[in-house]
């Protein structure tokens, strides 16, 4: 009982201790001095199928040196306000870190300095859920911190949203064989029944 | 040794709490009688049931039906819990919200409320060995229709469907009191129990890592999930038909005997369930049980997102994890139910209410910090202690339901199982559907409710052996507690014999005081 009572206090005390992280990049000190565009086809688009196009570049207004620690820009697909809403594991975080918003990556480029307008061009993955999306990139310094970025739609983020349409990763192959090991179960069980049934009936009878 | 009215509602739960006053590993002979004439592997009883319990062994028929029973169990909670560590994944295929899971969750322990009160009848009818069979095999097509779903409403009523598979509980207890000798089907019964809910965290481990394999054959994770299950939908099929072609109703294989039985006197099924109804133990074990089955249930379905959002683990090291927890029922269970009886050899049922009290609520305050936990290390942790208390917990709970009533035991029991599947999808409702709060948080109150909940065990009393901090009422002995289950009339046909034996066998329940009570002679 004591060596229970000894090691109850020690997990007490463990769970008391609370394990420090460091912090991540804070989004609100990031300035967006990066300029993004995505271009893609009117309407929802279709994941698997259909493509963007992302072009990014350095702010032309943004003061000379800015773009000095920046080595690699990191294009994501982020969600909008709308498609967070009941979804806990897309919530927006200050803290870099612990930010669920940009959860799809796009495209990874090391950074050209000179101002000229890099682009990609993605096709939306399989993986990618229904919902309205727009496109952030981050720029990365050397320790690959965060230190600015660029989104295509407003700092509240309401406009210039485009909609994903997600495969249903249902086949008709898997729907047929689904229907068929049912069926067997069924019919399996019903045939013993009946069988062990007539089986009984014929012994009884004699 | 207990008489029993053959037949009498509540009989085929007998042992369904694996507490019964005697619990061995098997039955010495001049206690039992041992047929000699039968030729089977285990000493038998003159009805043919084991009187022996051998663990690693598949002898036909009687350690056969342990296996295929437990299994059969251990598949069903596959399947029930087979969604919650693909949840990552489904959450985003059918675009589903936190309400949706949550519901979803409710809804996968709901169904077997039901299912399992009309088990019973069903056993009663057909046979436990097709009672398991008829329910593995139609419940095999609802796994497979997870291949339809495309949306929240199907994922809800797929889960719904697949839950009633839990009712194998019922037909697994049943199918080993036809088998096994009443003085080790506690035991028998406990170990079954326990090792089907193991499958709760077994298939946390099983489907990410059918996942991983599927989707690395080339399936898109949106399909891979979906062909995923088709492995539990198999095991279903594969356990129907293992239970048809090996299984056997009784010992000799014979089921019209079976059915036979049924005609000896019967009690009344309206006076048993009168007397669990009125009974406020059964009310506040009810409660208690919803708060540790109840949580263990509502843990395997949410533990394992819990772990893939808060540390941004891999899906299958959250699976990994989140197994930990269902997997400890191996040894927590029993041991719960093995502390239960410990502590009453050396203080009666006062040790018993204590050690089920400290158990719950030990597992209610590291379920309080698991969900405040910010670091993966003492997040595990945690979650380990919070799963042997409340498991341990669920075991020592049955280590007090025997002693509420003899007669009416079966119900008694099955009220207390039905409470836990409640208490699951009442936690889960109010903790784990509502976007408001997270996961973590929702497991806190989680916990905050499992302490609160517990605190009515105080309430336990008995006028024979007293409660937490009462003392026993003066003079009263076990004889008077039980009698009172049956009228003046009843007495007068002589119904409550049983009741005297067992009152008789409950002395222990003193604890150290047994000597110290004078016993009346008897009536």
């Amino acid at each position: 009982m004591a060596i229970l009572q000894r090691f109850l206090l020690a997990s007490v005390f463990v769970s008391c201790l609370v394990a420090t992280c460091y912090g991540g990049v804070s989004f609100k000190s990031l300035h967006p001095t990066l300029t993004v565009t995505a271009t893609h086809k009117e309407g929802v688009l279709k994941a698997g199928l259909d493509n963007i196009t992302v072009t990014w570049a350095l702010d032309p207004s943004a003061p000379a040196g800015t773009d000095a620690s920046y080595k690699t820009i990191k294009v994501k697909l982020c969600y909008a306000p709308v498609s967070q809403v009941d979804r806990g594991w897309r919530k927006t975080k200050d803290d870099l870190t612990k930010d669920k918003t940009c959860s799809h990556k796009i495209v990874a480029k090391p950074y050209i300095a000179g101002g000229a307008v890099a682009t990609a061009t993605w096709t939306v993955q399989r993986d990618v859920p229904t919902a309205k999306y727009f496109v952030r990139a981050y720029a990365h310094n050397a320790s690959d911190m965060e230190v600015a970025y660029g989104q295509t739609t407003s700092t509240e983020k309401k406009t210039n949203l485009f909609d994903i349409e997600a495969v249903t990763g249902r086949h008709v192959s898997l729907d047929i064989a689904s229907i068929c090991f049912s069926a067997f179960s069924v019919v399996s069980l019903f045939g013993f029944f009946f069988l062990e049934r007539r089986k009984t009936r014929i012994a009884e009878a004699k | 040794m207990s008489t029993e009215i053959e037949g009498s509602p509540g009989t085929s739960m007998h042992g369904v709490t694996g507490r019964e006053p005697v619990l061995a590993f098997s039955v010495a002979s001049p206690m039992v009688p041992t047929d000699k004439t039968a030729h089977f592997d285990l000493p038998v009883d003159s009805e043919h049931k084991a009187k022996k319990f051998k663990l690693f062994s598949f002898a036909n028929p009687h350690m056969r039906t342990f296996h295929l029973s437990w299994i059969s169990f251990f598949t069903c909670f596959v399947s029930t819990f087979a969604a919650a560590p693909l949840v990552p994944i489904i959450r985003d295929n059918l675009n589903l919200t936190k309400g949706d899971i949550g519901n979803a969750g409710v809804a996968s322990v709901s169904g077997s409320i039901f299912s399992r009160l009309v088990m019973g009848a069903v056993c009663d009818l057909l046979g436990p060995r097709y009672g398991c069979a008829f329910l593995v095999m139609m419940t095999a097509p609802t796994v497979f229709c997870m291949s339809f779903v495309s949306s929240a409403g199907g994922y809800v009523a797929v889960r719904f469907m697949i839950g009633f598979s839990l009712a194998t509980f019922v037909s697994c207890q049943y199918w080993m009191s036809t088998m096994f000798n009443s003085q080790i089907i506690g035991l028998v019964n406990g170990t079954a129990a326990g090792w089907g809910n193991m499958g709760g965290g077994a298939t946390q481990l099983l489907m990410p890592l059918l996942f991983e394999i599927i989707k690395s054959a080339g399936a898109t994770p949106f399909t891979a999930w979906r062909i995923a299950f088709f492995i539990p939908g198999w095991l279903h099929i594969i356990m129907g038909l293992l239970v048809l072609t090996l299984g056997q109703d009784l010992p000799d294989g014979n089921l019209s005997t079976l059915q036979k039985k049924g005609e000896v006197a019967k009690d009344q099924f309206g006076k048993v369930l009168w007397y669990a109804v009125t009974n406020y133990r059964t009310w506040i074990f009810v409660l208690l049980y919803g708060y540790s089955m109840g949580v263990e249930l509502s843990t395997d379905n949410v533990i394992a997102e819990y772990f893939y959002d808060r540390f941004d683990l891999k899906l299958h090291t959250a699976g990994v994890i989140a197994a930990t927890f269902g997997m400890a029922n191996l040894l927590a269970r029993p041991f719960g139910g093995f502390a239960s009886d410990y502590m009453a050899r050396h203080f009666g049922m006062r040790g018993r209410l204590w050690t089920l009290w400290t158990l719950q609520t030990m597992g209610g305050v590291f379920c309080i910090l698991l969900g405040r936990a910010t670091s993966l290390p003492v997040a595990i942790a945690h979650m380990i202690i919070f799963s042997i208390g409340a498991q341990a917990a669920c075991g020592a709970t049955f280590g007090v339901v025997p002693f509420i009533s003899r007669r009416s035991l079966g119900i008694i029991s099955g009220l207390t199982g039905a409470g836990g599947n409640f208490g699951s999808g009442l936690t889960q409702l109010l903790f784990f559907t509502n976007a408001k709060h997270s996961t973590g948080t929702g497991l806190s109150y989680m916990g905050i409710m499992i302490v609160a909940c517990t605190l009515p065990v105080a309430f336990v009393h008995f006028p024979q052996w007293g409660s937490m901090f009462l003392p026993p009422s003066k003079g009263v002995v076990e004889e008077q507690y039980y009698i009172k289950e049956y009228s003046e009339d009843e007495r007068e046909k002589n119904m409550h014999l049983g009741n005297i034996k067992f009152a008789e066998n409950c002395r222990s329940e003193r604890g150290n005081r047994v000597a110290s009570v004078a016993t009346p002679p008897h009536a």
